[in-house]
């Protein structure tokens, strides 16, 4: 999962940053409202944490012109605005969610997970739960039958992408894209093997290998 | 009493009209009566001397020709009279019967009218001649009464006209000033439309005269939203300055570092957080519009979807919310103070409940009354006074019940509205406000 955090304050966004790296998201950190504006309309986030009172442009500006681009990436809109018109007027002009600062940390982190869940379609799950399998994705452990599966980073990150998108055909690109941010050097052979580990850990059929194409996650052995 | 423009033209110009009234009536008959007067000296005059021209020397000395004076001189008091005086002599009218003329010396008119016979009032003229070597004094009397009771009469018709005249000019007046006025009791009627909220602007297409009064209002108003935007924008700049550092002070805490220190650490968070909620609340309050801006209102079925959506975000899909207002309904108050009312209303409610939360909004005489159910544990009656109380909390898990209704208490009293905690039929607690109308 690749999120856009864009936040002026450079201390915040730090820790911010910090935090959802450690629970296995790709970050992108801008702070100006401008790139914004111009880097959330050309890259593929799956999803925006969005602050208003932004240098360059306004946040509210920023979120008006994805969403007339036809840009439908989740947006959370993190802000010290508190009154509730404000509140509304943030979703009326887009936004999926709505979280004031100051804020505790894991509140914020359950509003992205429940965001991205809703956004793939995964409402009022407390797990991640797709094709037999259950990602807790606090312990970053996998259920298959009955059995609790240890994840490396890296494994846990594949795996929840694949479970949101499952019986998708994704390509290597499409995947490094989603799971590394700006920054990374993106090597095919590294997913090769993070998919490898997954089919010895979980099952060979879990994620088929399209030639040509991309993989396919169908789940626990049973294709969809 | 206050001061009403209409009443006070509708009072001077009756007082003027009667002043004036008086004074023509009674100057118009000071003219006739002067004319009158002179115009029967004048006759006087040549009665005089016509009774003169008919005394003709005869054989036993002066004679009055009595083929040359008018037969009136010989009816009893028919309001002609003479006398004629000469060497000893004294002629009377026969009209003057057993009256005696009042005795006059000096010549030419007299000033005054004397008293006649039978109440009658004469002008007398008095005259020296010299004929046929003799000294003849002539007195002529006319009788004026019947002039003065026409004057009189003329007097009551004149009067009786006069007053007819006022209340018919009094009525028209009023008819004129009323619609000379209309365009200021149409901008009366905006202005309290303005106070009620149904309506955000005053009309320009007035008479001149009330330009610039509702240039002026209008540019109050415009004046006053701009005032209320800048300073609510200045608010949120504020409120971003000192929120973002509590973020970062509040996501600091969570390091390993301070973990260590569970004391140091309880003590930071309290303090943090009491910070907060002081921000919060403030920030809350300065936002307030109350009653500066007379000329807006809330739109129920307008915002009100906005904020259940909202609400439902907020705290998931499993309560069921419910809103309730008649359509079309508009408070008159500024669209923001009432959807932060609510907003925390609401979001009290649904901490609380177990499965639903409902609003209901209705008119009830000139106020509204606004009720939030909610199915939850509800407040103990003692504890309730207490709730209400700055930054109470009951429940330290569940944060905020005490610090909401504290924020929802604030907003109801900038609306001069009271708050009051009730059992509600759903089992939980039911928060009732009740907005006053707006005075115009």
């Amino acid at each position: 999962m690749r999120l856009l955090l864009v936040e002026d304050n450079v201390v915040l966004a730090d820790e911010l940053c910090a935090g959802l790296q450690q629970l296995g998201y790709a970050v992108d950190w801008l702070t100006d409202g401008r790139d914004a504006a111009y880097q959330g309309a050309v890259e593929p986030y799956d999803l925006i944490i969005l602050d208003l009172g932004l240098p360059g442009l306004p946040g509210l500006d920023v979120l008006a012109q994805w969403r007339t681009a036809a840009i439908s990436t989740p947006v959370l809109i993190l802000t010290a605005r508190s009154a509730w018109s404000e509140r509304i007027d943030g979703l009326k002009a887009g936004a999926d969610d709505y979280l004031t600062k100051p804020f505790h940390q894991q509140e914020l982190y359950l509003r992205v997970q429940a965001l991205l869940r809703r956004s793939h379609g995964f409402a009022n799950q407390s797990h991640l739960s797709a094709a037999g399998l259950r990602l807790d994705e606090a312990r970053q452990i996998v259920h298959s039958h009955g059995q609790e599966i240890e994840l490396t980073g890296a494994e846990f990150r594949l795996l929840r992408y694949f479970m949101l998108h499952a019986g998708q055909v994704l390509s290597k690109s499409h995947l490094a894209e989603h799971l590394y941010n700006g920054e990374t050097e993106r090597d095919s052979n590294v997913l090769e093997v993070h998919v490898n580990h997954l089919r010895r850990k979980l099952g060979k059929a879990v994620i088929e290998t399209r030639r040509g194409q991309g993989y396919r996650f169908t789940g626990d052995g049973a294709p969809q | 009493m206050k001061q009403s423009i209409q009443r006070q033209l509708t009072f001077s110009l009756a007082m003027l009209l009667v002043v004036m009234g008086l004074l023509l009536a009674q100057a118009g008959l000071w003219i006739v009566d002067r004319g009158l007067r002179q115009h029967m000296q004048d006759n006087l005059q040549a009665q005089a001397e016509s009774l003169l021209a008919a005394l003709i020397k005869g054989p036993q000395g002066i004679e009055l020709n009595s083929r040359h004076h008018d037969a009136i001189f010989l009816k009893p008091f028919s309001g002609r009279y003479f006398i004629i005086e000469f060497n000893q002599q004294r002629w009377r009218s026969r009209s003057l019967w057993d009256f005696e003329l009042p005795d006059i010396q000096s010549m030419g008119f007299s000033e005054q009218l004397r008293p006649g016979p039978k109440e009658q009032q004469l002008l007398i003229y008095k005259s020296a001649y010299r004929r046929y070597k003799t000294d003849i004094k002539v007195t002529v009397a006319h009788d004026y009464s019947p002039v003065l009771a026409s004057f009189r009469q003329s007097q009551i018709i004149g009067g009786g006209l006069g007053l007819l005249a006022l209340l018919l000019t009094l009525l028209l007046q009023r008819q004129l000033v009323r619609r000379a006025l209309k365009p200021l009791e149409q901008t009366r009627v905006q202005i309290e439309q303005l106070q009620l909220g149904q309506r955000s602007q005053l009309e320009q297409d007035t008479p001149i005269e009330l330009q610039p009064l509702v240039q002026q209002v209008n540019r109050l108003l415009v004046h006053t939203e701009d005032t209320l935007q800048r300073s609510r924008k200045g608010l949120g700049n504020l409120g971003h300055a000192l929120k973002t550092p509590l973020a970062v002070l509040m996501s600091l805490l969570r390091r390993d570092e301070l973990q260590q220190q569970p004391e140091l650490l309880a003590l930071m968070q309290e303090q943090v957080e009491q910070i907060e909620q002081r921000v919060a609340r403030e920030l809350t309050r300065a936002r307030l519009s109350g009653d500066a801006l007379p000329g807006a209102f809330f739109v129920c079925a307008d915002e009100l979807p906005g904020l259940f959506q909202l609400m439902n975000r907020v705290h998931g899909d499993v309560l069921t919310l419910a809103w309730q207002a008649s359509p079309g309904l508009r408070l008159p108050y500024e669209r923001d103070d009432i959807l932060e009312m609510l907003g925390n209303l609401l979001d009290n409610a649904c901490k609380w409940a177990d499965s639903g939360v409902e609003l209901s909004i209705e008119r009830e005489g000139a106020g509204y009354r606004v009720r939030v159910d909610d199915d939850g544990p509800g407040i103990e009656e003692s504890q309730r006074e207490q709730v209400q109380q700055r930054g109470s909390r009951l429940d330290e898990h569940s944060a905020g019940h005490g610090l909401g209704l504290g924020i929802v208490r604030d907003i109801v009293e900038t609306l001069h509205g009271t708050l009051q905690l009730l059992d509600s039929p759903l089992g939980g607690l039911r928060v009732e406000i009740y907005l006053q109308p707006r005075h115009v």
